[in-house]
């Protein structure tokens, strides 16, 4: 094999290795999330549906998506990290127990903390200063793709407030979704590969 | 037979035959254009092109298509088969000596490079920033570009810069900085593979961003620094070659862009914004002023693009002027008077000024 002809096939070895793991990162990375990450179910607040270019998708709203802020706290900057320290309530659900753009200092086994992206702000208004500021969050879980035709029925469920989320979460908040469940059944399981 | 080749043919002849060249000189001629003229557009490479694109949108809609149907793990083998397979085609393609079919098949696993991004977050839920998809995307084209020495993998890069950039500031609503670095990684690479196509690309790229910026900047009142970068950008097109004569073939290109941008930055303040009427008045003699000088560097320059962009602008700014004071100011019978009054100066301007260049006009008419 010629200099030059090697050169090529190096040149086209590196690109399409360097693109393929690219790819192949982006998978892992969310394997070992869904598979290593701590499980924990969220309720599920209806919202509403469809993408024109993914093909079929529910949006899925969670209790943990709005957080209130005590009065006289300085409103969090768009799209700035948020860090929600959640536990385990009475049933199976999941609660807030604290929030804040700091990541909490201490954290008890039995808590998990989930990292979110400021959303939006509800201002306080000007003649009520001691008004609570409420913050919109989004931790990347809030849509979920079904096979074509079964966004309709899961919309249902979801409007019936049947549904709630289990979802992974890894050692630096990042969330995923592995499944939805409804009166205590996994309807939708997310396989690894 | 580009249009540099189909002109010379022409004037070969009427040269020859008005004895200035011999026969032989003009077969010499002949024969030293047929082995240097590679700007050839040729339909084979044309449909290469074009089937090349309509792959990669088949690539895409996979996505619209439902494919649930599929396991996983073939979707993934698909994705990634299909990144090998138009790589490796595209080897052989380079192998064999045919670049141009070469070429779509990088540009075809550059598509799949995009379509497996979307794919594989649309199957592992993952949302993020859609813009760092785009981004990613645009580094996977990039990479292509500068590895396999690929024209047209740089200009996606490119467009899917702008893209990141428009999206990002889209979401945001304030300038998105950042683009510059994008911009100036595709463009120091078009540099670098000499492609003068491609930097007329980025050129485009970068006025389209500067005007924008007048829309951005300082509440959507960033017009004046537009009109002031692109006759900057004029003013250093103008005077690259007095500081060193190999950028001269560059002059014309850079006072053209530059006059493009600060063009738009004017109509933008004139015809966008409730101004007093002094200062609307000042801005239109500007804009005047800036047409004609465009034209008369057109005529000095010999440059059809500068004088195209003179027309245009005068047509603009004039249809500007009495859309925005007809029935109002002036009154519509006024303002075709005046602009009529115009047109006559700066014909006549025009008239001498192409005179001056070419002496031999005022004489032969």
């Amino acid at each position: 094999m010629t200099t030059e002809r090697r050169n090529l096939w190096v040149a086209i070895a590196a690109v399409a290795l360097g693109q393929a793991a690219v790819l192949g990162w982006m998978i892992w990375d969310r394997v070992s999330l869904l598979a290593n990450g701590r499980e924990v179910v969220l309720e599920v607040i209806p919202v509403d549906p469809r993408s024109l270019f993914r093909g079929d998708y529910v949006v899925l709203g969670y209790d943990i998506s709005r957080y209130t802020l005590p009065p006289g706290t300085k409103p969090p900057k768009r799209n700035a990290p948020f860090y929600v320290t959640l536990k385990k309530g009475a049933g199976e659900t999941w609660q807030t127990v604290a929030g804040g753009t700091e990541p909490p200092r201490t954290v008890q086994p039995d808590e998990v903390v989930i990292q979110g992206r400021v959303d939006y702000t509800t201002q306080p208004t000007l003649d009520n200063k001691q008004e609570s500021v409420v913050v919109a969050l989004q931790y990347g879980i809030e849509s979920f793709f079904v096979p074509e035709g079964a966004g309709r029925e899961l919309e249902k469920m979801v409007g019936d407030k049947k549904i709630s989320a289990v979802i992974a979460i890894d050692a630096d908040g990042r969330a995923a979704i592995k499944g939805l469940m409804s009166d205590g059944k996994q309807v939708y399981d997310e396989p690894l590969l | 037979m580009s249009r540099y080749a189909k002109r010379l043919d022409r004037d070969l002849v009427r040269w020859r035959e008005a004895g200035w060249i011999s026969q032989d000189g003009e077969a010499n001629i002949r024969r030293d254009l047929a082995s240097t003229d590679s700007s050839k557009l040729d339909l084979a490479s044309a449909l290469g092109i074009l089937g090349a694109v309509l792959i990669g949108f088949g690539a895409m809609s996979f996505i619209a298509a439902h494919w649930n149907e599929m396991p996983r793990l073939f979707r993934l083998a698909l994705i990634f088969g299909g990144l090998f397979a138009s790589y490796g085609v595209a080897g052989v393609l380079f192998e064999r000596c045919h670049p141009t079919f070469a070429h779509a098949a990088v540009l075809v696993g550059v598509s799949i490079f995009g379509a497996g991004i979307m794919l594989i977050a649309q199957m592992f839920h993952i949302e993020g920033n859609p813009p760092d998809a785009v981004l990613t995307w645009a580094l996977g084209a990039l990479a292509a570009g500068v590895i396999l020495k690929s024209n047209p993998a740089l200009a996606v890069a490119m467009l899917l810069v702008c893209l990141w950039a428009g999206w990002e500031t889209g979401d945001t609503g304030e300038v998105f900085w950042p683009f510059l670095i994008g911009w100036g990684a595709v463009t120091a690479a078009i540099a670098w593979r000499g492609w003068s196509g491609g930097l007329h690309l980025a050129a485009v790229a970068m006025a389209i961003w500067i005007i924008s910026l007048g829309y951005w900047l300082f509440d959507g009142n960033g017009h004046g620094v537009v009109v002031g970068l692109g006759l900057l950008i004029a003013a250093a097109g103008i005077a690259a070659p007095l500081v060193d004569e190999r950028l001269s073939p560059w002059s014309m290109q850079g006072a053209a862009y530059g006059l493009c941008i600060a063009y738009a930055g004017l109509f933008a303040l004139q015809f966008m914004k409730e101004l007093p009427l002094d200062y609307f008045i000042l801005l239109a003699i500007l804009s005047l002023a800036l047409v004609l000088g465009s034209i008369a560097l057109g005529l000095r320059l010999g440059s059809p693009a500068l004088l195209w962009l003179g027309y245009a602008g005068f047509s603009i700014e004039v249809l500007g002027i009495y859309f925005k004071t007809v029935g109002s100011l002036l009154g519509s019978s006024f303002f075709f008077l005046s602009a009529g009054i115009l047109v006559i100066l700066l014909a006549v301007v025009a008239y001498r000024l192409h005179a001056r260049v070419q002496p031999g006009l005022e004489a032969s008419s």
